[in-house]
């Protein structure tokens, strides 16, 4: 392999560090809501009417809501929620955007233009109102952990078209690529350079991944602010950030701004590990 | 990166054209004199006759000239253009006498004629004009004028409450419609920006002097900024930009009054109520165990009985709100049933009244008497806070039952679309708005034949005894030429409410308001507009 300049060019060592603490920092965020979580007594869903936005106490470190509910627990529960969420939905639209990319790029012409129009299609639908119809025609009685999966799974499906794209480009260059026409005048028959393929993709891939998880986060959050998101009473960030649209709630407890300034961290902490890669 | 010139040029120019486009969505500066306060949205139309939402309504109380008004502070009505009227013995004859002298915005003469052309070009418009609805048969209503003071109208049947219906009648000139641009009321349309202003001014004729002699309005007109934004509209208060705000919600009523304390006003209970209801249609999806939990008396009081009124009053509404038993309000003091007997909040009593209803316990959880789980969602519109509070606050009381209860917010589209047409959905929680006190407005929603009898629309025959109880005591008010027989039917109506609980009724929302200390001759009422009701009468202290 050919390269220009000086390996590993400079400031690279810097970065992988902080690309290290990111991952670290994320990973510690994570194992402390699990913690919060799961620790004897806490409940996110537990009112406690005499206590509707309190300010913070040893026994409500993050104060409570408007509906006296303990925010720290339903802030780390929102999280871990958010990110179990949003990363299932881009391990999943990755890898459907791998095998319909895949598929276009060793298809025929007419199966290839037939897959990319659908490709085409979907990034032109108006992914706002079709979640909205979506959930509007889930049974009523899906429960709150059902709906959030599906609001997911629903992501995941709305979400392929774009990722399908960069995968398509990728392997056209790798079809193309003269490692690949050389295994081809070998003799390789097409089936069996796939496998080959799917390695040189992960490079691929992986940021692809990585780019969907916050895009997912940031979706359900846009829904959960316009009251669609998932239901009373599990917590996440939309139904947390809603209180941010009312300055007389602002007002209440400086607390209100914890769940979007963590946010901001958690997709910044994503942002970082997904540059990297 | 490079600017090149003609892109910083082209940036600038953007900017100016950003700029100038703001700065002209901005509202006009306030004229002398004028009172200033926003409405939500574009009145639909200027014509008084046609008016169908509450921003017109706003506009044609503040311009249209009436023959009688309700007065939103006694509750009676009141003669205005009329001197005075009668209604005959049988309810079928009304007769005006007009004031003498009476003007148009104009100059031109009021006469009997004007009146009488304003009255039937209601009755004509059918469908188009409301307030034609309450003659109940408008196509069989007469007018006449034998004289130029004097106006007779003849009804083919009583209609109860007929002298209110005339508060929504401006008198315009007749042949001469001109969209509120000359009118016989105190204000006048000047200028109409759409989603900007409606601005007003004042009708040198009009007929109203104060008990000084001075000729009414006071304020020489009336900007009406058009903005749904209640942070806004309650940032531009504080600034002294607008002079008042109706509606206002709990939470901006808290907010407000921390800084202005002053200025806020919380009136009491409105005549508006938020209930809940189960889905009891018998053509509902819904499976027959839910719809027999539905049907259940005892099950549905059980679930008023473990709803805490007092709590979803303090939380969702921050205290203003009135825990309510009743679909008539304490505001209506006519028509309130004071002596109720109403399930209250009672845990204890609900877990008896269901093991007696053959309901149990599976550990924490209830079921029915075939072992079906008590599970079911609670359906609300999104984007209404205080609703998704009390659902939330409901699905935690209700749990205290054994029951597990989903809280599900939709948009108003996917709502109503299972409410109205498929039926498919288990409870419900809503408000409605009351803009009348008159029991009869509420017709439509408590005969059993009626699209709007929410928990079980349009029945063919009524469904249960008491539902048919129901239906003769509204029809008994609805006939009755008796005050105290009318009183009666509907004092029996809201006991078989409460009884049944066919609706939870959770709280009357309070009305709240923000009056600015420099607007003088205020008396807020409960009924709409609450604050300008006496708009001819309101001036900014410091203005002649």
């Amino acid at each position: 392999m050919f390269r220009n300049g000086p390996w590993p060019p400079a400031g690279m060592g810097t970065r992988m560090r902080f690309h290290r603490l990111a991952a670290w920092v994320l990973a510690g965020l994570t194992a402390v809501s699990l913690a919060i979580v799961i620790a004897p007594g806490a409940s996110y869903s537990r009112q406690d009417r005499e206590q509707l936005f309190a300010a913070a106490s040893p026994s409500h470190p993050a104060g409570t809501d408007a509906l006296g509910r303990d925010r720290l627990v339903r802030v780390a529960a929102a999280l871990l929620l958010s990110l179990a969420g949003a990363s299932a939905a881009a391990a999943l639209t990755t890898a459907g955007a791998a095998a319909v990319g895949a598929m276009a790029a060793f298809a025929t012409g007419a199966v290839r233009w037939t897959i990319m129009l659908l490709c085409d299609v979907f990034l032109a639908l108006p992914w706002l109102f079709l979640l909205m119809m979506v959930r509007s025609a889930l049974p009523l009685k899906t429960s709150p952990a059902r709906s959030a999966a599906i609001t997911f799974m629903v992501l995941a499906a709305l979400g392929w078209p774009a990722c399908a794209r960069a995968v398509y480009r990728g392997v056209l260059e790798l079809k193309n690529a003269d490692w690949m026409l050389q295994a081809r005048a070998a003799g390789l028959r097409r089936s069996q350079t796939l496998h080959h393929v799917v390695p040189n993709l992960l490079p691929l891939l992986l940021p692809q991944f990585l780019v969907s998880v916050p895009a997912f986060v940031i979706a359900e959050a846009n829904l959960g602010a316009l009251g669609l998101g998932i239901g009373e009473p599990l917590p996440s960030w939309g139904g947390m950030l809603l209180e941010l649209d009312n300055s007389a709630i602002l007002l209440q407890t400086r607390w209100v701004y914890f769940p979007v300034l963590l946010l901001i961290l958690v997709l910044l902490l994503v942002e970082a590990i997904m540059v990297e890669a | 990166m490079h600017f090149t010139r003609r892109s910083v040029i082209c940036a600038a120019f953007m900017q100016v054209a950003v700029l100038g486009a703001y700065c002209a969505g901005q509202a006009a500066p306030r004229l002398p004199g004028e009172l200033v306060w926003a409405i939500g949205y574009d009145p639909k139309t200027f014509d008084p006759a046609k008016v169908d939402d509450i921003d017109a309504e706003t506009v044609r109380y503040l311009t249209g000239g009436v023959l009688l008004r309700f007065n939103r502070l006694t509750q009676k009505v009141e003669p205005r253009l009329a001197e005075s009227w009668s209604l005959s013995h049988d309810g079928k004859t009304i007769v005006f006498k007009l004031r003498a002298g009476l003007r148009f915005s104009d100059g031109s003469s009021l006469t009997s004629r004007d009146a009488a052309w304003s009255i039937r070009r209601v009755l004509l418009l059918g469908p188009d004009a409301p307030a034609a609805d309450e003659f109940v048969n408008p196509s069989a209503v007469t007018v006449e004028s034998p004289d130029s003071g004097t106006v007779i109208v003849h009804l083919p049947q009583r209609v109860i409450g007929i002298g209110k219906v005339f508060d929504e009648i401006a008198v315009e000139p007749a042949d001469r419609p001109s969209e509120g641009r000359i009118t016989s009321g105190p204000f006048v349309v000047a200028d109409y920006r759409r989603s900007q202003f409606v601005r007003l001014r004042r009708n040198p004729y009009y007929y109203e002097r104060d008990s000084a002699g001075a000729s009414l309005p006071y304020a020489t007109g009336v900007r009406l900024d058009i903005l749904n934004n209640t942070e806004q509209e309650t940032r531009l208060f504080l600034r002294g930009e607008y002079d008042l705000i109706d509606h206002l919600p709990p939470d901006y009523f808290e907010l407000l009054r921390k800084q202005a304390g002053s200025t806020v006003r919380d009136l009491g209970p409105s005549l508006n109520t938020e209930q809940m209801w189960f889905n009891q249609s018998p053509v509902s999806p819904l499976p027959a165990w839910e719809k027999a939990w539905f049907q259940n008396r005892a099950f549905r009081v059980a679930v008023s009985q473990a709803i805490h009124r007092d709590d979803l009053a303090r939380i969702a509404y921050f205290g203003h709100a009135t825990p309510a038993y009743s679909f008539i309000s304490p505001a209506n003091r006519l028509w309130y049933n004071r002596n109720l007997s109403a399930p209250r909040t009672d845990v204890a009593a609900a877990r008896s009244a269901l093991l007696r209803a053959g309901f149990r316990w599976s550990g924490s959880k209830l079921e029915d008497a075939a072992g079906h789980p008590v599970r079911f969602s609670i359906l609300t519109n999104a984007g209404n806070a205080a609703r998704q509070k009390m659902a939330t606050l409901i699905q935690q009381d209700l749990a205290a039952l054994g029951m597990e209860v989903n809280v599900v917010a939709l948009d108003f589209p996917a709502l109503i679309e299972r409410l109205m047409h498929t039926e498919d959905y288990e409870a419900c929680l809503l408000g409605l708005e009351n803009v009348d006190p008159e029991p009869n407005a509420m017709m439509n929603v408590w005969l059993s034949s009626s699209p709007n009898h929410q928990w079980n629309p349009s029945e063919k025959t009524p469904a249960t005894p008491w539902e048919a109880e129901v239906d003769r005591e509204m029809n008994r008010q609805a006939t009755s030429l008796n005050d105290s027989e009318r009183k009666q039917a509907v004092d029996r109506v809201q006991q078989i409410v409460a009884d049944q609980q066919p609706f939870i009724y959770l709280v009357y929302p309070n009305t709240l308001v923000a009056i600015s200390p420099r607007l003088q001759g205020v008396e807020p009422a409960v009924l709409e507009p609450e604050l300008v009701w006496n708009a001819e009468r309101l001036r900014l202290r410091g203005t002649q």
